[in-house]
């Protein structure tokens, strides 16, 4: 990690964020906590519909309200969250933002802001229930698409402004490794841009003038892998959000060292590089790709895996050499000398835990035979509120317990962790409830997106009721801890007492051999990048393109 | 020695015949995948041979342009179409393609580089990208099977394989030639 030198960079560990800086990583995080609060209700409505508990109006129907709840968690709360985490750590760690990088976070923020009110407006006249995948053939209003691909310039505003931060940076403290947090931001806005070019193809070379009518027909498959080269991208995305703080900032609160600079970097490249191609694992049971093809794909899936491995061992020797310094003894008896009671740690260590069954859930969904059984299944929502209703969201939710007071010069209370505490365990009870149920209720064969029916009373779908229940009591739950959480988040930003909170960032460990230069080579790491999506996706695509069946008019199916 | 050892086990594995089945069953993966493996494989294995026979590498590849052009060579003819057809008709052409792309390829290519000036490494990289268009629309354009082994379609998408590498390889180039490292090393 690089000591900082310039007076300016001092005075910004010394005195705490900008006010200017601070602002916009409050109004992201406002705005992220206000998707959650306004998605997890959506959410409750969709689960307890789904349980048959609730009959929904006519004018706000199931797949309206999973089309709403899916934009505003899985692209508003987390793209929110990430962009005003990393700008308060690019802010933070590179001596604050440059005004022209500030200027493009508000550009930024604004075509979000006006590209969300585009795709919701149609989704509340019913026009848009195409769910949040928006899969051809299925036809929303073009308007929908076009507030998504403001999102998606938005967020490349913001992408290109950390962009420049780094680079200015490195400028000016030449030969120096890019501080550990902001390595991560580079790593999460390149994948963000990257990631996003197909889905941004996608959306407005074909779905916009087939959604207006200006070509008849549009080729599903390809639509479809452009889509999942941006959403299995998007969704590393968030993991790589969440392990950022898991390696950076969960070692500093448990008061120890980071454990290997080296490997930390090494795992980011990895990631970056690694992850576009994984898309595929997808579209497993897609036609027009041979097995072949398929099988090697697997591997390419996996592979992610690994540094996901890596991350598990870095972070239990990160524990364990802590808990053993502060005392710890025995094989696995050091655990007792971790801070439970500090939801800073407890809710992302949870948070880790959760990965290790939504880990292996999804090593099972990228396996051709075993997904076969549960695609499309209950069992696919139920590893998603696994990976990110848990490994990642609870992440953010610890990150928030520091990073709200950070930015508001406010303090976390003792009864604010406390309510933090209980938030997490209701969260953890709630998710495990509900997440469980879903799994196993996939298993059995219920389909995923699709409101409560019993199939005209069919044994089968019968059976599967208790388990529907068992989801709604889950779901219940987790608006219990949504409201928690939006309460802590609110009095933290605006009615905690005031003061200064530290942007905790653990140091190396003493005597770490020094990490070699090569790993700030981004440019090269993002042209193997570049090779290796250009080797995953020249096969289906030139097949998809070539051997393209008649292509699709649109369809309205609601 | 585990570094020779790695790239050694790399070429086992590629030579079991499920796998060599496999990757040699799609044209593009034999020739943009399985070909490059064993070459990094010969990578990989190259620093025992560097360091039991110093004194032959620095007689035969001291400036590094006698290996790279055997580098060269060899994975211009790989790119032949027929030879790929050979390889799979003849078990002899076979195990060439192995020993070449890892020996012959491989090998020189490691002594090679370091040895290369940077205006060196950027000629070889400018080869191999008019290298890859020029074969992108060669496998492309071609009205005609090239390889006995292998239909139209896979011919086609190896072609695109070409042009988008060949696509990166221009990205590389354009970021070596417009950013400055002095600027931030």
């Amino acid at each position: 990690m690089a000591i900082p030198k310039t007076l300016k960079e001092k005075a910004n560990k010394e005195m705490g964020i900008s006010t200017e800086d601070a602002r916009i990583t409050k109004t992201y995080l406002f705005v992220a906590f206000m998707a959650l609060l306004i998605g997890g209700l959506l959410g409750l409505l969709q689960g307890l519909n789904r349980a048959g508990l609730l009959e929904l109006p006519s004018w706000l129907n199931y797949y309206q309200v999973l089309t709403a709840h899916g934009l505003l968690l899985v692209v508003v709360l987390t793209a929110f969250f990430t962009i005003g985490y990393f700008y308060a750590g690019l802010s933070h760690t590179l001596g604050g933002l440059l005004p022209k990088v500030r200027k493009m976070a508000w550009i930024g923020f604004g075509l979000k802001i006006v590209g969300f009110v585009f795709a919701v407006i149609p989704i509340l006249m019913g026009n848009a229930s195409v769910m949040y995948t928006f899969y051809p053939p299925m036809a929303a209003s073009p308007w929908f698409y076009i507030g998504l691909a403001l999102i998606v310039v938005g967020v490349w505003m913001c992408a290109f402004g950390a962009f420049i931060q780094v680079a200015n940076w490195r400028k000016n403290n030449k030969g120096k490794h890019v501080p550990i947090l902001s390595f991560f931001a580079t790593g999460v806005f390149i994948l963000l841009f990257f990631g996003s070019l197909p889905v941004a193809i996608e959306v407005i070379v074909m779905i916009i003038p087939w959604s207006f009518g200006w070509v008849k027909t549009i080729n599903v498959m390809v639509a479809r892998t452009l889509f999942w080269a941006f959403g299995h991208t998007l969704v590393n995305i968030w993991y790589l959000t969440a392990v950022s703080a898991w390696y950076v900032i969960v070692p500093k609160i448990i008061g120890g060292k980071r454990w290997s600079d080296l490997l930390t970097r090494i795992v980011i490249i990895a990631l970056v590089i690694m992850n576009i191609t994984g898309g595929f694992h997808h579209q497993i049971i897609d036609p027009g790709i041979s097995e072949s093809v398929k099988f090697m794909h697997v591997f390419m899936s996996l592979a992610i895996g690994f540094p996901s491995l890596m991350t598990a061992w870095a972070m239990f020797a990160v524990f364990e050499r802590t808990a053993r310094k502060n005392g710890g003894k025995g094989i696995v008896g050091w655990y007792k000398k971790m801070p439970w009671g500090d939801v800073r740690f407890l809710a992302p260590f949870i948070a880790m835990l959760a990965f290790i069954p939504a880990g292996a859930g999804g090593i099972v969904q990228s396996t051709n035979q075993l997904n076969q059984v549960v695609h499309n299944t209950m069992w696919i929502a139920g590893h998603f509120h696994l990976t990110l209703g848990m490994s990642v969201v609870m992440t953010f939710f610890g990150i928030s317990y520091w990073l709200v007071p950070y930015v508001s010069k406010r303090v976390l209370t003792p009864a604010i962790n406390k309510l933090g505490v209980i938030q997490t365990i209701i969260w953890t009870v709630g998710m495990v409830i509900m997440s469980g149920a879903m799994h196993t209720v996939g298993l059995l064969g219920s389909p995923r997106r699709t409101s409560y029916t019993t199939y005209g009373d069919n044994a089968t779908a019968l059976g599967w009721n208790p388990y529907l229940l068992l989801l709604a009591v889950g779901g219940t739950l987790l608006i219990i801890g949504v409201l928690l959480q939006v309460y802590a988040v609110i009095n933290m930003m605006f009615f905690a007492p005031k003061g200064e909170t530290e942007f905790p960032i653990a140091e190396e460990e003493e005597g770490a051999s020094k990490t070699p230069y090569w790993t700030e080579r981004w440019g090269l790491w993002i042209v193997i990048m570049l090779i290796f999506v250009g080797m995953a996706y020249v096969i289906p695509l030139t097949e998809f393109i070539v051997n393209a069946p008649p292509g699709s008019p649109p369809f309205k199916t609601w | 020695m585990n570094q020779f050892f790695s790239g050694f086990l790399l070429v086992i594995f590629l030579a079991l015949p499920p796998v060599a089945h496999l990757l040699e069953s799609i044209m593009i993966v034999h020739m943009h995948m399985q070909m490059p493996l064993l070459v990094i494989a010969g990578f990989l294995m190259a620093r025992l041979f560097q360091l039991r026979f110093p004194r032959f590498f620095e007689k035969w590849n001291g400036n590094g342009i006698p290996g790279i052009l055997l580098f060269l060579i060899i994975i211009v003819f790989w790119t032949i179409p027929r030879s790929m057809d050979e390889a799979l008709n003849f078990q002899s052409m076979e195990i060439f393609k192995f020993f070449s792309l890892s020996i012959l390829a491989g090998i020189p290519l490691r002594d090679s580089w370091k040895k290369l000036s940077s205006f060196g490494k950027n000629a070889v990289i400018i080869i191999f990208t008019i290298k890859y268009f020029g074969m992108g629309l060669l496998y492309i354009k071609a009205p005609v099977q090239l390889c006995n082994n292998y239909l139209i379609m896979d011919q086609l998408t190896l072609g695109w394989g070409f042009l988008t590498t060949a696509i990166c390889l221009v990205i590389y180039l354009l970021y070596v030639t417009f950013t400055d490292p002095t600027k931030y090393q």
